[in-house]
């Protein structure tokens, strides 16, 4: 869906702000909410459509909004629309359903438990890879499913020419996991010159990788 | 169940909008109490959860990994190859460390990381990911001037080195791994750890050498 989250590219942004204190959380807040994600969510959401949920922010919350409050807001929504909890719950912080807590982890037990996060993406394709390293392709000029859907396609290289780096195997395809349906689907590591993106103002010398799903590519 | 209904999803937004209040720390709090009450998770295991992430699970472990790259030629051979296997065999494992990719920066080369579409980082080996990161000026910059934005970050680049940005468009992670700086033979592996800082794992620092960074 063609969004604001979409950013690659996008011109008028001032300079990035380089000067950031080195500890990993500047408020409370933010630690609490990302512990949140970490630790509470619904069981049918898949990453991909807990992505799109945040990526249907308005667009002028996506871009003002603190990051880590449009993660309570994605978290917000998707519970809803789950039907997990309801807009009076989620605004109050109270719910009629109380359930015991588990009981609490300790440091050793989170760290432990953290390892288990390390979640894989494989998933069969139903055919051979189409392409290889060294072929030479283009991206589609919508996404597979339509405009009106999540892609991990992104504008910046709609219709442009790479060529394959590498084939990665094959992953559950975005695309569709946003819908939670999960499906396998070869996907590549394609080269971009930064030239064939940007115009000759760029540097002859650069070049932007992505890591891209078959479907959105065709051969050149 | 979810009906993954992308309009409705919107609609939710707007009504949270209207009926949330504006201050950050307010809706969290909500939210903390919320799945507290309903008994998702205890509270106390949030406050270990945010330990872990602030003292235990973070750059360290990135700049280990490059580190002993730089002495032990069999370990750079196999962190090249498949670095997500090298950070389970460390016990690194963890949120989006399965397909880890490690790529090298080299005389001729210089890569950095993004994610132009939301904000993927490699959390289990880097930790938490720095607000510039997550930014809309560096997601939006990053591709299309790497070198402007790179300059704002300090990073001159030589003659002859090409940028090469990685957007993290899917589940692969990317660890850029910074060359070894000269006047650091020797040195043990805690040392040059202690050299490798985050930004030179995501690609906004080059130069690790002792003098320049004690000149910055």
């Amino acid at each position: 869906m063609d969004t604001i989250h979409d950013l690659g590219g996008m011109q008028g942004f001032g300079p990035v702000a380089v000067d950031e204190p080195e500890e990993p959380f500047h408020h409370d807040w933010e630690a609490r909410m990302w512990a949140i994600a970490r630790n509470a969510r619904a069981p049918d959401w898949t990453i991909d459509w807990w992505r799109h949920v945040r990526e249907r922010i308005a667009p002028a919350d996506y871009l003002t909004r603190p990051y880590f409050d449009s993660w309570m807001q994605t978290h917000a929504a998707g519970f809803i629309a789950s039907g997990v909890f309801t807009l009076d719950e989620i605004v109050s912080g109270h719910t009629a359903e109380k359930h015991p807590p588990p009981p609490p982890e300790t440091l050793e037990q989170v760290i432990a438990r953290a390892r288990t996060e390390a979640l894989g993406f494989e998933a069969p394709a139903p055919a051979p890879a189409r392409f290889g390293p060294g072929d030479r392709v283009r991206c589609i000029a919508d996404p597979p499913l339509g405009r009106d859907h999540h892609t991990r396609l992104p504008r910046y290289v709609r219709s442009r020419p790479g060529t394959i780096h590498a084939h990665w195997g094959s992953h559950v395809f975005a695309d569709l996991a946003a819908r939670g349906r999960h499906e396998g689907q070869h996907i590549y590591s394609v080269r971009f010159a930064a030239r064939d993106l940007w115009g000759d103002d760029a540097d002859a010398r650069d070049c932007v990788h992505l890591d891209l799903w078959e479907s959105y590519l065709e051969p050149a | 169940m979810s009906t993954f209904d992308s309009d409705e999803a919107a609609r939710i937004h707007q009504e949270l909008h209207h009926a949330l209040p504006s201050e950050p720390a307010l809706r969290v709090k909500a939210l903390e109490s919320l799945v507290v009450e309903r008994g998702m998770v205890a509270s106390e295991t949030l406050d270990n959860w945010i330990e872990a992430y602030s003292e235990h699970i973070g750059p360290r472990r990135g700049a280990e990994m490059v580190a002993r790259s730089w002495l032990d030629p069999d370990f750079r051979a196999r962190l090249l190859d498949d670095a997500g296997a090298l950070a389970q065999e460390l016990g690194f494992q963890g949120h989006a460390s399965v397909h880890l990719k490690a790529v090298e920066n080299s005389a001729q080369v210089h890569n950095v990381v993004v994610c132009t579409l939301c904000s993927c980082y490699p959390f289990s080996i880097l930790g938490m990911s720095p607000s510039w990161y997550k930014s809309a000026a560096y997601r939006a910059r990053i591709v299309r001037e790497p070198r402007r934005v790179l300059a704002e970050f300090g990073v001159s680049l030589p003659e002859g080195v090409g940028v090469r940005v990685w957007d993290s468009t899917a589940e692969l992670r990317y660890l850029v791994v910074p060359q070894r700086p000269a006047g650091t033979e020797g040195w043990s592996l805690e040392r040059l750890a202690a050299l490798v800082t985050r930004n030179s794992m995501i690609g906004t620092e080059r130069d690790l050498s002792p003098h320049v960074k004690g000149a910055a």
